[in-house]
């Protein structure tokens, strides 16, 4: 019984650790780095918000909104340009958002 | 009185509220202007470009750069970043400056020009990224019809491109014109379209006043062409560079 407890944890941990480093990966590769810095506690500017910890709800729906354009606010229309190309093409999807929250809202 | 409250609130207000979310893009009368001037020797540019560059003190600096543009300079080879390495620091230098000032529109690159104030900094960015090797694996035009597009691509950019950018694409340093060799398919068919279109702000008149009677599938050819251009002795070699990578 210990030990299938124990098997289980670890095969949880693995799994969430495998998403952590795709989370990682998808921070670096969907750019989103160059704004809001190392692990999403050093942005560029004070005007970008540090994101490391933030409620992964709270983070899907403002990349939803940014992306959609119902975010239109402040500095959404530099994220916009990382999210869909000019021509309209999606360079983040939804789930890549959902990853992507998860990612940031696990970071401490 | 009720109005001149209502005014003065506005007034008070109206700084409070351009600053609220983070750096408002500027904006500059470009093209659509009947005062513009292309590439105007003024500003902060001027500086920058006196300034000697050194490539190896640029190393540090293009890190940020980095994120969306590749440590390679590659950038997308979906077009959403345009590839840099091999550039002209003349070309790179005028770009920033006019994206910081507001004569070329580009919301995601803006807070970054805004930030690399430093005229030293940049020089020696730019020196950086002139000093690297161009990639060889960008975007290039995929369809079927390829080799009849980038013929056709070919004699078009032979018969008026050729002038300022180059046989192989290779543009004029002192010029402004910028390299072509190596950028990816789907940026220059999108900046030539802007330029045409007239939504590329900070655009040569002369170039406009040529590119404006091609419709689209003539600049999908001429992209396709450029996209093949090699610059000898500036490209990457196959195998040594990191590839770029991919989606």
């Amino acid at each position: 019984m210990k030990l299938k407890l124990f098997l289980a944890a670890g095969i949880a941990t693995l799994a969430s650790s495998a998403a952590m480093a795709d989370g990682a990966a998808l921070y670096a590769e969907k750019t989103c780095i160059a704004c809001h810095g190392k692990e999403g506690k050093k942005p560029m500017i004070p005007a970008f918000p540090k994101i490391a910890g933030q409620n992964a709800a709270y983070i899907e729906l403002q990349m939803r909104d940014i992306k959609s354009g119902a975010r239109a606010n402040g500095s959404s229309a530099a994220m916009k340009g990382v999210m869909v190309n000019p021509e309209g093409v999606e360079l983040v999807t939804d789930k890549d958002i959902k990853d992507l929250a998860l990612y940031l809202s696990k970071l401490k | 009185m009720k109005k001149i409250l209502v005014l003065a609130l506005t007034l008070a207000l109206a700084p409070v509220l351009s600053f609220a979310g983070g750096p408002p893009a500027a904006t500059q009368a470009g093209i659509e202007s009947k005062d513009y001037k292309w590439n105007a020797q003024e500003g902060e540019k001027i500086e920058a470009l006196k300034l000697k560059g050194t490539a190896k003190e640029g190393k540090e600096g293009y890190e940020v750069c980095g994120a969306c543009h590749l440590p390679s300079g590659a950038g997308r080879t979906d077009g959403t970043f345009p590839q840099l390495a091999g550039q002209h620091t003349t070309v790179l230098i005028k770009q920033m400056a006019d994206i910081r000032a507001g004569l070329r529109d580009n919301p995601t690159m803006y807070p970054f020009a805004k930030e690399l104030t430093d005229a030293q900094e940049l020089a020696n960015v730019s020196a950086y990224i002139e000093s690297l090797c161009i990639p060889i694996d960008h975007g290039r035009y995929e369809g079927a019809d390829a080799a009849k597009q980038i013929a056709d691509g070919k004699t078009m950019y032979e018969k008026e491109c050729i002038e300022c950018h180059k046989a192989n694409g290779e543009g004029v340093k002192d010029k402004f014109y910028p390299v072509l060799a190596g950028q990816h398919y789907k940026y220059l068919l999108r900046q030539m379209t802007e330029i045409r279109d007239g939504k590329r702000r900070n655009a040569n008149p002369d170039m406009v006043t040529i590119i404006k009677k091609y419709d689209n599938a003539q600049l999908v050819a001429i992209s396709a062409y450029q996209s093949s251009l090699v610059m000898p002795g500036s490209m990457c070699k196959a195998g040594a560079a990191k590839p770029a990578k991919k989606k």
